[in-house]
């Protein structure tokens, strides 16, 4: 490694960088605000928990009082309303631990490791949201189409098992355009600490 | 006391600003991203500072602050400069003519640098500074056997980048 020992002696020896900051110069950097990654992890985050919850800002209450009536429906929604909430409010608990502790003056494979941890409660609360979402929608499913109720209004010729595998296939396909949505987010701000993650976490005997 | 503490902070900051010049012309290669990741790292550094306890060097404190903030923070602009303009350079270099100006050698040297990637960039960073390894295996946080294997590989592919 002769000739990098060579490079040292240049490196130690250069001079001022060409580019030089001020005092005052540094005094108005302080006052502007970060644009990190974890800045932006944040705002994206905070808006994954909010989102999924925007549904029901634009529900009409009343029809739905009137459907989940009419099928007997009210306490089961009640009862996944409840569960829903404690759910959202340990994932936001956790979420903002795992916030707290990011630091910058932690060593790089730390702080990677936090922020990375940090996305990942987030990306459970969307496997979460996507999951009861399909639970949700297979159970109202389930008691709609076998009550007397929707089967005397479901005209002579429809056959049950079709309108079973339509309402199967919008669910699942509802449910992938959301999931593709997050991994297009989750991979955009990802790539990068994911990859020096996995290189510092490599014995780098490979 | 805050006003006290961002004056010590900005003379400090002047005082070793050359060691975030090293650190954004290596994971940077044009002006407006230097200034960029310079801003970026000030700022966590400012954000840092109230619990510096000077239990280290404030340059070393520097030092693992700025390749937090390049590794794992910055986000880069959506300039970019062609890389492949950087192996052409880097042709061009005979690296054991020694006829070649200093700066020449020093541009060259960061262009290497610059297309190692982000782990690699640190590393080769506190060889060039004869960081030890203890000090390199802390502020990457790995144990110091990883950290010579990671070293020698570095080294290598420098080297390899440099005599082409």
């Amino acid at each position: 490694m002769q000739n990098l020992d060579n490079l040292k002696d240049i490196w130690k020896n250069q001079g001022e960088s060409n580019i030089r900051f001020t005092r005052n110069d540094i005094h108005s950097m302080v006052q502007k605000k970060s644009s990190s990654i974890v800045k932006w992890i944040l705002i994206i985050s905070l808006l994954e928990f909010i989102l999924p919850n925007l549904v029901f800002v634009f529900t009409d209450f009343e029809a739905s009082n009137v459907f989940y009536q009419k099928f007997g429906l009210e306490n089961i929604m009640k009862f996944y309303a409840v569960i829903h909430v404690v759910i959202i409010l340990g994932f936001i608990y956790v979420f903002y631990k795992n916030y707290k502790n990011i630091s910058s003056e932690s060593n790089v494979k730390i702080l990677l490791s936090d922020i990375l941890k940090t996305r990942s409660t987030v990306k459970y609360y969307i496997y979460y949201n996507l999951t009861i979402m399909g639970v949700i929608g297979l159970h109202i499913f389930y008691i709609v189409y076998k009550s007397p109720q929707f089967l005397k209004e479901l005209p002579e010729n429809s056959n049950l098992v079709m309108v079973w595998i339509i309402s199967i296939t919008f669910l699942a396909l509802a449910l992938l355009v959301f999931w593709v949505f997050y991994r297009i987010i989750y991979g955009f701000f990802l790539k990068k600490l994911k990859k020096n993650y996995a290189e510092l976490e490599s014995n780098g005997l490979s | 006391m805050t006003k006290e503490l961002e004056q010590k902070f900005a003379q400090e900051l002047e005082e070793n600003q050359n060691i975030i010049h090293k650190v954004c012309r290596s994971y940077t290669n044009n002006e407006a991203d230097h200034k960029d990741l310079f801003q970026e790292i000030t700022i966590q550094l400012w954000r840092a500072y109230p619990k510096f306890r000077g239990d280290s060097k404030f340059s070393t404190w520097m030092y693992r602050v700025s390749f937090n903030t390049a590794i794992s923070l910055y986000r880069k602009s959506k300039r970019k400069v062609q890389t492949t303009e950087i192996y052409d350079n880097l042709k061009e270099l005979e690296f054991h003519d020694y006829d070649e100006s200093t700066d020449k050698q020093l541009n060259l040297l960061y262009k290497a640098i610059y297309s190692l990637n982000d782990i690699e960039k640190a590393l080769a960073l506190m060889y060039l500074e004869d960081k030890s390894y203890k000090e390199i295996s802390r502020t990457l946080g790995i144990s110091e056997v990883n950290a010579r294997v990671k070293m020698n590989r570095t080294k290598t592919k420098l080297k390899n980048i440099l005599n082409p």
